[in-house]
């Protein structure tokens, strides 16, 4: 599976994406990707075990949020993207 | 006064006359300043069927009554006209520090009527205003013009003016302050130019007062906490700037890529992000006047065919540039967006036109003789090339200088131009974003995107998280966004701050800097008042419901990839919804009620 | 301490300053003002640094102008006759005429709580005590300036 990293949370995980062999939901994701990058990602990500406010995570384009959140299911073709609340315009 | 200066200046360049006259208040109260009270002076005083570009036309300098003080990034003013790229009203607004120095030298606006015989420029120093010859100034750029007339008056002045684009009519030419901040679309800087006003030149030495001096201190010191612990304000922006958009839009499938043909999924979307710009060509952040986001880039590239140095790119030239014409070159991006600030043109529409040229290029409809080059998607050096030749009318750039619609139509294929309202849609896919369909289709300046920002709510989840895949909820969230933004873009202030604050931070600082005791409610009703006479002066100029549409790609061709795959934009569900929402007739005028409702009989 | 690097040139340190003087909002009236030279990409916040030698003292002829222990220096306003030696004397030309208060004005600290750099968005005023390990900001700077200079004289 591959997972892309975005903005602020590039800085965090240290490169721009990853591929992983994983299978589970986005939120035993966040977890295993937190263990691998870290405190200061895993701070960017979670909060406790929640999904980060302060984020915004895309499974294939669609925001979890829209989908069945923190216990979306992953397949090993699905594509994850994660970036930080950000905007511009 | 309390918030507002108090004074406007009444400028007939035909006769060559300045006049000072007293603010009307009512007017101030019913529709602030900046945008609304603009808009409110031309329905009231020009004849909405005029030619942009006759002396006719009318063109207005407005602030607002926080512009100039220390509320959260205050440096806003707005420039407004009827628009020669659309025909309905035009209205840009831009920071720097130009605004606030009218409010510091005694004005809340300048009207600007006529035309004068021969170029000149406007000197406001304080009391003493006057207005000299631009002879020597015409034919000039953006910078040189500048550094030329800060020489002529004083150091510590501040300048607007127009480029070589301005003069020549270019039809979305900018007005340019501070050398590179921009009142950017609907071809602002073609009156200016149509007015043989090459020039604004202002110092002021006054205070701007407010009401309530602690409490506004309180309120803004609030309002800029927010700023400052909000991420987007106070991480991503000043970060990464505007162009952090570039990878979230491609990633949903919602970056429209050459010319939005090929769906919204641009394959070099990284090399033209915000995050390859901090990471390459980025030296050091910029903020407008009491401005702590500091969104604004000053980018250098180093070296190469597109070496330079300049402000920019935001994210919609990156896009406009990029995606748009297929261009993943970001020096070359980088390039034409720093000659769009020399020149005094609009990167979005100068952009998003040769994106068209291109698409009409690759089917034939242009040939490499009209052009004079070939014009495939893709061509870096084509849109450095094009853009110059924009500005200074040379070559093909004389057809580009109308816009895209203009030089479609005369073509005979209108549906390539990726315009509402003759004006070209910016950087979101309204088949992947659908509120922004109905806001681009409902924007009372044509396509644009800072009338009603739905990504907001659709993309960023700010303040609610919305599916941008469907319509419900769409029109009412609309209404929102756009009676709001008419309120902050009234006020002085950033419209960018709302992604941190909203409605009551807003009405905070306002009650606080003029005095008032009028409740949000009421304040948020100011902004729908806008609203409904912007909408006014386009009816009356000849605009109907079937101008509220958009282009026949986003209606009929499916996106071919992404989340949003097969989606079309269903903005007819959302448009009927939206006329209700607004109390407006299915014709989309507003009807009796509506407009007793807002004392707009 | 001024850290000339970080400044966006957002001048809310100037409008910060000349509220909490005049309880309105003009620059022209603030003790601290930033200057920009977009060219070499930096901008400057200039504000009396409280000199150990005050040239403004030394020629003010009231003796208006003095330093305290907390080695603030300031003006106090009834000895000032308003004569402009001091600002003649600055050879920083931190020592303004106010044309609100139409005195002769400086940065005076605001007694210990500078708004300036309370309100400064990106660090680049900051109130603290000066032990600076300066060598990288030299650095910073240098290099722009000798960017500016590589490319004119290129």
């Amino acid at each position: 599976m591959k997972v892309k990293f975005f903005a602020g949370i590039r800085d965090c995980a240290g490169v721009k994406e990853d591929t992983v062999q994983f299978s589970g939901t986005v939120g035993e994701l966040l977890s295993y990707l937190s263990n691998k990058y870290g405190d200061a990602f895993r701070k960017a990500v979670l909060t406790g075990d929640q999904v980060s406010d302060r984020v915004i995570i895309l499974v294939n384009g669609r925001n979890i949020v829209h989908l069945a959140g923190i216990d979306t299911v992953l397949g090993e073709e699905d594509e994850v993207s994660i970036f930080p609340v950000v905007a511009g315009g | 006064m309390f918030g507002w200066a108090g004074t406007i200046l009444r400028v007939n360049l035909s006769e060559g006359t300045i006049q000072k006259e007293a603010l009307n208040r009512n007017d101030a109260k019913l529709y602030l300043g900046g945008r609304g009270l603009a808009t409110k002076i031309m329905i009231d005083e020009v004849d909405p069927q005029v030619d942009p570009l006759s002396p006719e036309n009318k063109l207005i300098f407005m602030t607002g009554p926080l512009t100039g003080t220390m509320a959260a990034s205050p440096g806003r003013y707005m420039v407004i006209s009827k628009a020669p790229l659309t025909g309905t009203i035009g209205c840009a607004n831009s920071g720097g520090h130009f605004g606030p120095e009218l409010k510091f030298a005694g004005y809340d606006g300048i009207i600007f009527e006529g035309k004068a015989e021969k170029p000149v420029y406007l000197w406001i120093n304080d009391d003493e205003v006057e207005l000299r010859s631009a002879e020597h100034l015409w034919g000039k750029d953006v910078f040189e013009t500048t550094d030329q007339v800060l020489e002529e008056t004083a150091e510590d002045a501040r300048v607007a003016c127009i480029g070589p684009a301005g003069e020549k009519g270019v039809l979305f030419a900018t007005v340019m302050n501070d050398k590179n901040r921009a009142a950017g679309r609907t071809g602002m800087g073609a009156v200016m130019g149509s007015k043989n006003l090459k020039a604004i030149v202002v110092r002021g030495t006054k205070s701007v007062e407010v009401a309530d001096p602690e409490k506004f201190k309180e309120v803004s010191t609030d309002a800029r906490r927010k700023l400052k612990e909000h991420p987007v304000t106070g991480e991503g922006l000043p970060t990464y700037g505007t162009g952090v958009l570039v990878n979230i839009l491609n990633e949903m499938g919602a970056l429209p890529t050459r010319n939005w043909r090929d769906g919204g999924i641009f394959e070099k979307a990284e090399d033209i992000s915000g995050e390859a710009l901090t990471e390459k060509y980025l030296v050091r952040n910029k903020g407008c006047f009491g401005c702590s986001i500091g969104c604004g880039r000053l980018t250098k590239i180093p070296e190469g065919k597109f070496k330079s140095f300049g402000e920019g790119p935001e994210y919609e030239a990156e896009w406009s540039y990029g995606a748009a014409c297929g261009v993943g070159d970001l020096a070359a991006i980088c390039k034409a967006n720093f000659l769009c600030n020399e020149l005094g043109l609009d990167p979005i529409t100068m952009g998003a036109t040769i994106a068209c040229a291109m698409e009409m290029y690759e089917k034939g409809i242009l040939t490499k003789e009209e052009v004079g080059r070939e014009l495939n998607f893709g061509d870096a050096d084509a849109i450095v090339e094009l853009t110059r030749m924009t500005g200074l009318r040379e070559g093909f750039g004389d057809e580009l200088a109308l816009g895209s619609y203009r030089l479609a139509e005369k073509y005979g294929h209108p549906e390539l131009s990726m315009s509402v309202k003759k004006q070209e849609m910016p950087a979101y896919d309204a088949r992947g974003v659908q509120g922004m369909g109905l806001s681009y289709a409902t924007s009372n300046r044509g396509g644009c995107h800072v009338r009603g920002y739905m990504t907001s709510v659709e993309v960023l989840g700010i303040p609610e998280k919305l599916d941008p895949l469907v319509t419900d909820e769409k029109a009412g969230w609309l209404k929102i966004f756009q009676d709001l933004t008419a309120v902050v873009d009234s006020t002085g202030i950033c419209l960018f701050t709302t992604f941190a604050i909203g409605l009551p931070e807003v009405a905070n600082m306002l009650r606080a800097a003029v005095g008032w005791t009028t409740s949000d409610e009421e304040i948020l009703q100011i902004g729908e008042r806008i609203w409904n006479l912007e909408r006014l002066f386009n009816l009356r100029a000849g605009f109907t419901k079937a101008d509220d549409t958009l282009p026949p790609r986003l209606m009929e061709e499916p996106l071919p990839s992404g989340p949003a795959k097969g989606k079309v934009n269903e903005l007819e569900v959302m448009l009927k919804e939206y006329y209700q929402v607004r109390g407006w007739n299915e014709e989309g005028v507003p009807t009796e009620e509506k407009m007793a409702e807002l004392s707009l009989r | 301490m001024l850290a000339p690097e970080k400044c966006i040139g957002c001048r809310t340190c100037e409008i910060v300053c000349s509220f909490n003087k005049i309880k309105a909002f003009n620059p022209k009236t603030a003790r601290i003002s930033v200057l920009m030279y977009d060219e070499a990409a930096i901008s400057v916040p200039m504000m009396c640094l409280q000199c150990d030698d005050p040239a403004c003292m030394k020629v003010c002829p009231t003796g208006a102008i003095t330093k305290g222990e907390d080695g603030t220096v300031t003006i106090e306003e009834k000895k000032c006759i308003g004569c402009k030696l001091c600002v003649s004397a600055c050879p920083l030309g931190n020592i303004t005429i106010s044309p609100v208060e139409n005195t002769v004005v400086k940065c005076d600290l605001c007694k210990g709580d500078p708004q300036c750099a309370q309100f400064c968005p990106s660090g680049a005023i900051e109130f603290k005590e000066a032990a600076p390990s300066t060598i990288r900001r030299k650095k910073d700077i240098a290099e722009r300036f000798m960017e500016l200079f590589g490319e004119v004289s290129e």
